[in-house]
């Protein structure tokens, strides 16, 4: 089954995958740190967020199969 | 077991500022981390990867300073290492306190707070562009973008508006004036009088702390495992924000200002989809680099990605080097406004990613499509241009002169602007108490 998920140790608040895929990741309201979204993770939501993993500067975003 | 490789390179020498990515090419093709006998000696990081390794490790890779004792081993974040009575507030400093200074902080910077200052932004911008629009001529950096950035800052940290004026040019100047210039010692004694405005303000603050607000007011009133914070470090901080706030978006605007006069088509395709923004921005940061990088200092003989370090020695950890690592960046020297993915790190990578991340792209791009709205066309005096003299901190311009076909003012200007902005500040501030 396919997890997709911001490391929240190594994510640093770059904002890079909300800019990139808003409607799978979102921002923490203190600091802007991101995690996925409460949704169904769909082929869509799935290659936006391998999308978005690619251009995370701190490599922190996960998707596996 | 990597053998270490002896680069020539001084990032504060006149051949970086003319050809430093360039230099950075050829450095990174030896080695992406090299060693140079510059300013005592120095590892010097051009490759993205190493840059990325090394931030993720702040435990031997320390951004420290310990003030007091220049003879530590923890210097800072800059190369060469220069004495300072405050230091750079939560910048010199390592988890886990870094993180406290941070904590204190990031509701000021977060993505929806900066959202609040954008009008400002906008006002600002259209203020100063209002003194000068019916002249047909003026100057990007003295006139628009050494202001906007620098009133904002000021409002942010919650310092009177119009004090911007006192520490614009140590905030700039401080920065662009080569450590061995003979101008140095005039910059200096601007940046100590600097300090001590900031000085005045922290006694103000806690003389009356109703009457302060903003950051200035949340540093006087946190503590940190139940102790307030000492006031060498809010002094460091507040100097940081300062430094952070003043130099580094004015540098960055200031180059895609030029650029886009130099690229017309890039220009027309902002302002037709202005959708590009997003990426654009993102292309502009990973190309110009405002802020060059930082140095830290090696806290225990180790080895890192095969490269073997000691305890003591110093490394500048750059941005601006490994946002053109071709292992990363297809055609990295070229500007491609819709690059995708883009994973730079003109903010800086691990813990110290740039607070003020958040309030530069807002910044930036209020500032840019208000000057593109107000004067779409525009030709830059490059007689008059003056790049920083000292590209190895910051990449900047002292002044940019231009003309333009001259239009019609929409408002009284700046110092109607500041007088506004502090009456609205001030009675936010007083309804909140």
């Amino acid at each position: 089954m396919t997890r997709v998920y911001v490391q929240e140790d190594v994510c640093q608040g770059h904002t890079l995958c909300f800019m990139a895929a808003p409607e799978v990741f979102e921002l923490r309201e203190e600091d802007g740190h991101a995690s996925v979204r409460d949704i169904e993770l769909t082929d869509e939501v799935v290659d936006a967020a391998r999308r978005a993993a690619l251009t995370c500067p701190e490599q922190a975003i996960v998707v596996e199969d | 077991m990597a053998e270490k490789v002896v680069v020539d390179f001084d990032h504060h020498s006149e051949a970086y500022r003319e050809r430093g990515m360039e230099i950075a090419a050829e450095a990174r093709e030896k080695c992406p981390v090299a060693w140079t006998e510059s300013h005592g000696g120095y590892w010097v990081v051009t490759g993205l990867e190493e840059a990325s390794a090394f931030q993720k490790r702040p435990d031997l890779f320390s951004a420290a300073r310990e003030l007091g004792n220049p003879d530590s081993i923890y210097k800072g974040i800059s190369i060469p290492f220069v004495d300072s009575e405050y230091g750079g507030g939560f910048l010199e400093m390592d988890p886990p306190v870094q993180l406290e200074y941070r904590r204190i902080l990031n509701s000021f910077l977060s993505p929806s707070a900066v959202l609040s200052w954008e009008p400002m932004a906008r006002d600002l911008t259209n203020a100063c562009i209002d003194d000068i629009i019916e002249l047909g001529e003026g100057d990007f950096v003295e006139q628009i973008v050494n202001v906007v950035p620098a009133v904002l800052t000021m409002g942010l940290v919650g310092l009177r508006l119009s004090d911007w004026a006192i520490f614009n040019e140590p905030a700039h100047a401080g920065i662009y004036t080569p450590p061995d210039s003979p101008d140095r010692p005039r910059v200096d004694e601007l940046t100590a009088q600097m300090g001590a405005t900031i000085y005045q303000y922290v006694l103000e603050g806690k003389a009356n702390p109703e009457a302060t607000k903003g950051m200035l007011r949340a540093l006087l009133d946190a503590t940190i495992d139940g102790e307030p914070l000492p006031e060498i470090n809010i002094m460091g901080t507040v100097g940081l924000v300062i430094g952070g706030g003043f130099d580094t978006t004015t540098a960055f605007t200031s180059n895609v200002w030029r650029y886009l006069a130099e690229h017309p088509e890039d220009k027309a395709r902002l302002v037709k989809d202005p959708e590009l923004w997003g990426t654009a921005t993102e292309e502009f940061l990973r190309f110009f680099s405002p802020s060059q990088g930082t140095a830290r200092s090696i806290t225990q003989d180790c080895e890192v990605l095969g490269y073997e370090f000691k305890r003591g020695e110093r490394a500048l950890v750059s941005f601006s080097m490994p946002n053109r690592d071709p292992r990363f960046f297809e055609d990295p020297d070229e500007i491609h406004i819709d690059r995708f993915p883009n994973r730079h790190a003109a903010f800086g990578l691990g813990n110290h990613r740039c607070i003020g991340s958040n309030l530069a792209r807002m910044e930036f791009k209020t500032i840019m499509q208000e000057s593109l709205n107000r004067i779409p066309e525009y030709t830059i005096d490059y007689e008059g241009v003056e790049r920083y003299e000292d590209c190895g901190t910051i990449n900047g311009n002292k002044n940019m002169p231009m003309t333009f076909p001259a239009g019609t003012r929409q408002g009284p200007g700046l110092a109607d602007a500041i007088e506004r902005w502090q009456a609205i500040l001030d009675a936010q501030s007083a309804s909140a108490s």
